[in-house]
This record gives structure tokens, C-alpha cells and sequence, in this order.
């Protein structure tokens, strides 16, 4: 009996259109589709777009020249020398060099950071076609959105 | 005016009707292409092509200007004549099957009738069948003149799938040639008018039967392991690039236009509107016959896209199974059944 | 042209090998006769890099190995560096350590339901694999940051602790979850065409399965109830009541069931961490300069591949002087000549998706 269940199966094609059914339903859902540029994601907090630096809300840089973040990160990306300030004796960087195509995203130096100083920003737009564009020096480090895409576009000195 | 008559009568009309029959398969493979993607797409979950134009209608147009611009690429020890004279072929065979399929009934203009058709033969069904196992020799053609193992390999595959699967072709378009007693194409479709249930709904084992080796004709999944990507033999389609990859492209969509127009004409009533006898439903039969016949055909085309985004591909010896130990036994028990049925009654 | 003894090479590029691995087959007539894996094209020198970076800084880059499931690498990782340097991890992090493993699991296994359908020919298998992904990807997203290689463990615990937000969105997802897995299982579990492709296929017997050194689903597919999490717990896994999926078939049919089965139950085992997560840290004091005295170790996990696990020697310096991976993909992929052998051609690629290997793994 159940030899020939299967055998009136197998003769119908049922189980190709149990498949065909299936394809049907996926055929009239929603898509998932976020039609970028149109429509775009929101992001969540935590993402890790492009590094960046940071100022406090007076604008002053937060780097404090401590290199923990060189010493962090695994992939050698930075390239930091700091300068004592004589009046406030304080720190800050002279030269903060770091490179964009050898960052993994890791948050190595981000975690390391002791001041919040580095820190990932929203930026997921890091395409170019200069090489020389991924080398960022120290003013360049804190350009954000439309001055960013200029830089990575035009190379340094954009 | 009987000098103009006959010139437009029996040059230029034939000539129009010739360019429109010619052109018919060259849009339906334009539409084939917009509906493949699109359609694949959305059974993916994706939306496909939806740039180019409103609802990327004009991607097809996209495809082709790029595929114009594409290098032509001829391998150095290919066999040059072959190599070129492929893709031609298997065009031409698809194409030129398309001069006794037929449209619709012929409309009245004026005192004239104007056929939908190019030709009306008697043995107009044999010719449709015979052209379409020509493309086998611009396949052979293809996957020799490459000159390189993986196409060899898939023409050969891809020859003995359609050779084995005209079978059962052949008999199952029988038991339609018996129940109407003609050869014909507008004649078999005359009889479904005429016996008021269309064949495919009488026999739909021949009408299965018919459209499973159809879509083995066609190498389409899925019985497209001759051609798929991602098996090691490419396809005979390998070596060719540019305007020859697109000809052998727009052939196999012109192949499947061509099977479609066979299961429409076979099995489902050709340009006949559905529930023909049913009275309440006579406002069907306001809409002109070819109209009928291209939502059937854009059915058939659809059911196409459709099955190769459901099922996996078969493996070749599985595939020849299917057709030895299925297909082609149980398209002769239905012949034989329709036979003693059409004798008994 | 004769095929008898034709030696076909499927190249490094190709759609099907799942990542640069190049197969030299030598068939006979479409049957078999010898086949050879060349790997090596994805070689980056991981292990001798690893000698020059300090134990947290290899961290991040244990991510790029198996980079379908990253969070499995950086666990077996963690694992040996806390046992040889004695870290006690808190009961909290050891649970969302088991979440995120779990988790990545599943995604690995959606994604390998996707390729290996996709290389038999279903084409939209691949697409609702990747879409069902999606949210598991999102979860990480709103986790870590990443997507792909998401550096989602550190030394002593977990970056960041599980708030009620994303643990109200992983209950959510995992809710969602088995209606879809159904739909899958509709379109290909009692699929003519895939039964044909794929049972009778690639055939391996237990015993040569364990003389073959393989591990993972495929080893349960061929019967032999050999689990990690269930025979040498690790990371609280003891506290977990889940089913090993077993089959007694040994072919591609039954490590499809098998690795079908380990999302549902992998399914299992997150609802009830997430039931029952204790309070606590989520990470243990870990000095800034981690210097481990001299020692060696080896740890291992079950991977979403198998038995993914780590040697590390270490000489009393903040650096290691050796770490070796042990990849369940490099082991998995020499037991391919057995399982194709007396095959036809058009078996390899199935076999080789079902052996689900990954080329980061495999050449480090």
C-alpha cells in the first residue's frame, strides 16, 4: 500500500509541485531589497565604518600622542610622534600617520585608546583609485562626510 | 487596379508576412530575456533588473549593445568555416521552423484574407520537427571547431540529449496526429475546435510527456548540464564571444519559443479561447484568436523561467535514464492506449 | 579523441571549488580514476606572522581563516591562550561565547545549504540561504560592528555585554528561523533530482572516516557520534541538553540532513542560553601586557567544519614562539580521492560541496 502511495507520487510529480509551489509564494513576497542610493540602511551603533579622531566639545583634539593604538594594532597601520606642549605640559601629536589599506577594522586601537580620541565613524564609503589617497596625515584624520569623499577622490592635497 | 494587385498580393504581403514571422521570435526572445532575469530574480527574493528603463524593460537592449561591443575571440587552431558557420546554423534552424507555425485565423480585410501564417502545408508539423533537430549540427559544429576538450565534451552531451529525447517527442505528437487525423498545424488546431476538448486536457499524459522532453530539447533545467556554469564542461557555448555567443543566446530562447508554440498548438486549442462551448463566457471570444495564443505562449514561457528556478540540474546519466526508462516506455503504452480508445470509440 | 586517462584540471578559478583550490582529475570514460587537491593559492603566512604579534593581536586576524564563521576561530583561539595562561573566564561570557558560536553556526550552515545547492543546479536555494543570513548577520552587525570577520571575542570574555535590545532581536530571528528552514527542506528534501544527485554519492564508510582523520558533520554523517560540545565539553557547552544529529547513509544526502538538523539544534542551545544567562562580567581582568610563562597547549572546538583547534607554545615573552591551527577543512579535503573514487565527473563538485571547506582554513 504505501509502495504504491509513493509510486502515485513519484507518477504525479508531486513532489516538484510541492518545489514549484514553494517558488510561487517566494515569487509574490516583499523583497528584501534596500534600493541603494535611494533608500538607505540605518546603521547600527556599534558599526565600524572608517577611523577617525576625535574632538571634545570645545574642539580640542582628544590624541594625547600615547601611542597605545600603534602599539595595539596588528597590522602596523600607524605612525605617530607626539610633542610635549611647554605651557599646559601636556601631549600632542606632531605627526599621526595612518594607513587605511592596511586596517583590518579589528577595534584593537580603539579599545587601547585611554582619551576616546580614535574612535569608528559611519563612513562606509572608502573606495578610490589613487593609492596615495589611503594615507592619511594628521589634519586629514579628522575629515568626516562630504570633505572625506573630496579627499579620497581627489588624493592627498584635495 | 489589377496591375498593383497582384504585386502587393503576392510579393509584398508575403514579404510583410515573411519580416513579421521573423521578427516574432526576435521579440519574444526580447521579451525572454527581461522576463528570464526578472522573473529569476524575484522567485530569488531579488529584484533583478530595474534600472534600465521602467521596470528594466529596456535591459535586453542594454545586453545587446554591450554584447556588440565585445572582442571576437577565435582560438588559433579552430576550424575556422565551422567555428563561424555554427551559430548561423543553429539561428537558422530555429528561425526558419517558425514559416509554418501558425498564428490565428486568417482575418478579413476588406475582400482579402490575410492568413497568419506564411505557408500552410500538409505536412507542415513534420517540417517544424525536422528543423528543429537541424540546430543538433551547429552544436557539433560548435564544440568541434573550439577545438578544446569542454566544449567537445558538452556538444556531444548535449547531441545525444536531444537525439534521445526527440523520442518520445515523436510519439506523443502521434497520438495528437492520430485524434485529428492531420498533419497539419492549422488543421490539428481546427479539430480541437471542432471536438471541443483540447488534446491536452484529453491526453495529459501526452501533453506532460510532450513539454518534459520539450524542455530537454531546449538543454533548459533542468536538463541543462551541457551547458551549465557551474559543471566543469562549459557547454559548446565555451569559446565564443561577442555577437556569436549572442546568436547562439538568442537561438536557444528562439528554440524554446518554438517548443512553446508546439504545446500551445498540440495540446491547448493553438488560438482557440478557453470554454469555447460555455455560453455565459461568449465575451471571450471577442478577443482576436493571436491574442489567446501569445497569453498561452507567455504561459508556457513563464512555466519555462519558473521550473528553472525551482528545480537542480540532472546528472547526464540520470538524464538518459529518464528517458529510457520512462519517457519513451510510457509514451508508447499512451500511444497505444490512444489508439485502442480512438478504435473502440 | 579518446577519454580514456583524460587529465582534466578544474582550475583555481572556478565557480564551484568554493574558493581558490585547484583539482587535478583524471577521468577514464566519466569515471574517476585519480583526483588531487593543489592547494597553497591563498597562503598569506599566518602561522610565521603570528610569531611576530602579541597574543591580543592575533586575535583579529584568527578572523580571516575560516571567514564564514569567524567567531569559531577566534573561540578555540581564546581557549588555548586562557588555558596555557590559567584566565578563569566569568559564567557570563562563557554563555554568550557559546551564543555567538552557535550563532555562527548557523550562518555557516546557511550558507553552505546555498553553495551546495547552488552547484547541483537549484539556483534559488542559494539566494533564501543568503537572505535567512541576512538576520544573523544583523545580529552581529548591531553586536560587533561586522558583518563577516567580527573580532567578537577577546581574551578573558567578550567585547561587549548582551543587552535586552539584541537579545529581544536574536529571540526574535531564531523564531522566525525554523518556518524557513522548512521552506528549504520542501523545495529539496524529497526533490527527485536532488535525491538522485546526491544519495549514493560520495559514499564513505565509518572506518574509513575515522582512518581519514575526518571530523564534523560529515563525520556524523557517516555514523559515528563524535561531538566536541557533547565528549570534551568546553566553555559551559556541559550545561546545554542538545541531540547530536546523526546518519547511517555516509553520502551527500546524509551530511545535507545532518548539518539541517545541527541548525535546528543549534537552535536549541541558544534558546536556552538565552533563558538562562547568569549575571556577572563579561570579561575577566586581563593584564594591558599579557605575558604567559613557558608552556605549550593544544585546544580544540567543534567548528561548524569539524574540529577546528590551536597549539600554542609559548617562552615566557609576550609573544608566542609557535601557534599552529589545526584546520578541520585541510583534514576533510584528503579524505576527497576516497569519496570520489569509482564516481562519475559530474560528482565531484557535489562531493567537494558537501565536504564544506573553506580555503582560509585550508592555507592559512
Amino acid at each position: 500500500m504505501k509502495k504504491l502511495i509513493r509510486f502515485f507520487k513519484a507518477f504525479f510529480l508531486v513532489d516538484i509541485a510541492v518545489g514549484l509551489g514553494v517558488t510561487l509564494k517566494r515569487y509574490f513576497r516583499r523583497k528584501i531589497t534596500i534600493s541603494y542610493p535611494e533608500k538607505q540602511q540605518v546603521l547600527p551603533e556599534r558599526f565600524k565604518g572608517m577611523i577617525r579622531l576625535y574632538k571634545d566639545e570645545n574642539g580640542v583634539p582628544l590624541c594625547i600622542a600615547c601611542k597605545a593604538c600603534q602599539r595595539a594594532c596588528p597590522s602596523n597601520c600607524f605612525d605617530i610622534e607626539g610633542e610635549r606642549n611647554p605651557e599646559t605640559k601636556k601631549l600632542h601629536p606632531v605627526k599621526f600617520d595612518w594607513k587605511l589599506d592596511r586596517c583590518s577594522f579589528c577595534s584593537l586601537c580603539v579599545e587601547a585608546c585611554p582619551t576616546d580620541a580614535i574612535r569608528f565613524s559611519k563612513e562606509f564609503r572608502m573606495s578610490t583609485v589613487c593609492k596615495p589617497a589611503l594615507r592619511f596625515t594628521l589634519p586629514e584624520m579628522y575629515l568626516e562626510g562630504d570633505d572625506l569623499q573630496r579627499r579620497l577622490k581627489g588624493g592627498p592635497g584635495a | 487596379m489589377t496591375s498593383p494587385a497582384p504585386f502587393i498580393f503576392e510579393f509584398l504581403i508575403p514579404l510583410g508576412k515573411i519580416i513579421a514571422v521573423i521578427l516574432y521570435p526576435m521579440v519574444m526572445v526580447i521579451i525572454m530575456i527581461w522576463l528570464e532575469r526578472r522573473v529569476v530574480a524575484l522567485i530569488q527574493g531579488r529584484l533583478g533588473p530595474n534600472r534600465v528603463g521602467f521596470q528594466g524593460l529596456l535591459q535586453p537592449i542594454a545586453d545587446a549593445v554591450k554584447v556588440f561591443f565585445k572582442e571576437d575571440i577565435i582560438q588559433r587552431n579552430a576550424d575556422k568555416l565551422l567555428f563561424n558557420i555554427a551559430p548561423v546554423l543553429v539561428m537558422f534552424s530555429s528561425l526558419l521552423a517558425f514559416c509554418f507555425v501558425p498564428l490565428g485565423e486568417p482575418i478579413r480585410i476588406g475582400s482579402y484574407e490575410l492568413t497568419l501564417w506564411i505557408a500552410q502545408s500538409s505536412v507542415g508539423l513534420l517540417f517544424v520537427l525536422g528543423m528543429s533537430a537541424i540546430s543538433v549540427f551547429g552544436v557539433i559544429f560548435g564544440g568541434w571547431a573550439s577545438n578544446s576538450k569542454y566544449p567537445l565534451m558538452g556538444a556531444l552531451r548535449s547531441v545525444i540529449q536531444v537525439l534521445i529525447y526527440e523520442i518520445p517527442i515523436g510519439l506523443t505528437v502521434l497520438t495528437v496526429v492520430v485524434l485529428a487525423r492531420s498533419i497539419d498545424l492549422v488543421e490539428i488546431v481546427r479539430a480541437q475546435q471542432a471536438g471541443k476538448v483540447w488534446y491536452g486536457f484529453l491526453m495529459p499524459v501526452s501533453a506532460v510527456v510532450f513539454w518534459i522532453s520539450g524542455i530537454a530539447e531546449t538543454n533548459r533545467a533542468p536538463f541543462d548540464l551541457p551547458e551549465a556554469e557551474s559543471e566543469l564542461v562549459a557547454g559548446y557555448h565555451t569559446e565564443y564571444s561577442g555577437l556569436k555567443f549572442a546568436f547562439f543566446y538568442i537561438s536557444e530562447y528562439a528554440h524554446m519559443v518554438l517548443v512553446s508554440s508546439l504545446v500551445v498548438l498540440l495540446f491547448f486549442g493553438g488560438w482557440l479561447p478557453p470554454f469555447a462551448n460555455v455560453a455565459a463566457l461568449s465575451f471571450l471570444h471577442k478577443v482576436p484568436g493571436f491574442v489567446w495564443y501569445l497569453i498561452k505562449i507567455m504561459f508556457f514561457l513563464f512555466l519555462y523561467v519558473w521550473i528553472r528556478g525551482t528545480l537542480p540540474r540532472y546528472r547526464f546519466d540520470e538524464l538518459i535514464k529518464l528517458a529510457w526508462k520512462w519517457l519513451i516506455p510510457l509514451s508508447l503504452v499512451n500511444f497505444l492506449v490512444v489508439v485502442l480508445l480512438k478504435l473502440l470509440l | 579523441m579518446s577519454f580514456k586517462d583524460l587529465e582534466l584540471n578544474m582550475g583555481p578559478q572556478h565557480p564551484s571549488t568554493h574558493g581558490v583550490l585547484r583539482l587535478k582529475v583524471t577521468i577514464d570514460n566519466e569515471v574517476i580514476v585519480r583526483i588531487e587537491p593543489v592547494v597553497g593559492y591563498l597562503h598569506r603566512g599566518m602561522e610565521k606572522l603570528w610569531e611576530s604579534l602579541t597574543y591580543p593581536q592575533i586575535l583579529p586576524l584568527t578572523d580571516r581563516l575560516d571567514y564564514i564563521a569567524a567567531v569559531s576561530n577566534n573561540l578555540a583561539y581564546v581557549l588555548a591562550v586562557e588555558k596555557l595562561a590559567g584566565i578563569e573566564v566569568p559564567k557570563r561570557a562563557q554563555y554568550i561565547r557559546v551564543i555567538l558560536s552557535e550563532l555562527m553556526r548557523i550562518s555557516s550552515h546557511l550558507a553552505w545549504v546555498g553553495f551546495q545547492a547552488n552547484d547541483i543546479g537549484a539556483i534559488t536555494v542559494l539566494l533564501y540561504g543568503f537572505e535567512y543570513r541576512e538576520d544573523f548577520l544583523d545580529i552581529f552587525e548591531t553586536y560587533a560592528g561586522g558583518r563577516l570577520t567580527i573580532n567578537g571575542l577577546r581574551i578573558g570574555g567578550v567585547p561587549f555585554d548582551l543587552d535586552g535590545g539584541l537579545i529581544g532581536r536574536i529571540r526574535k530571528t531564531l523564531a522566525r528561523l525554523p518556518k524557513r528552514l522548512h521552506e528549504v527542506e520542501m523545495l529539496l528534501n524529497e526533490n527527485r533530482i536532488w535525491k538522485h544527485r546526491t544519495q549514493g554519492v560520495g559514499c564513505l564508510s565509518a572506518e574509513e572516516a575515522i582512518e581519514h582523520g575526518l571530523t564534523g558533520p560529515c563525520l556524523r554523517a557517516c555514523g559515528v557520534p563524535w561531538d566536541i560540545r557533547k565528549d570534551i565539553p568546553y566553555s559551559s557547552y556541559e550545561d546545554f541538553e542538545f541531540d547530536v544529529p546523526l546518519s547511517d547513509q555516509g553520502d551527500v544526502y546524509g551530511r545535507y540532513l545532518v548539518r539541517m538538523q545541527e541548525i535546528r539544534q543549534s537552535v536549541r542551545i541558544i534558546e536556552q542560553a538565552l533563558d538562562r544567562l547568569p549575571a556577572g562580567d563579561h570579561i575577566a581582568k586581563v593584564p594591558k601586557i599579557l605575558r604567559i610563562p613557558a608552556g605549550e597547549v593544544f585546544h580544540s572546538i567543534e567548528a561548524p567544519k569539524g574540529e577546528l583547534g590551536f597549539y600554542i607554545r609559548s617562552n615566557g615573552t609576550d609573544k608566542p614562539e609557535r601557534v599552529k591551527m589545526k584546520s578541520p577543512s585541510f583534514i576533510n579535503l584528503q579524505s576527497l580521492p576516497s569519496m570520489c573514487r569509482g564516481g562519475i565527473f559530474s560528482d565531484v563538485v557535489s562531493i567537494l560541496g558537501s565536504l564544506d571547506i573553506v580555503l582560509g582554513e585550508i592555507d592559512k
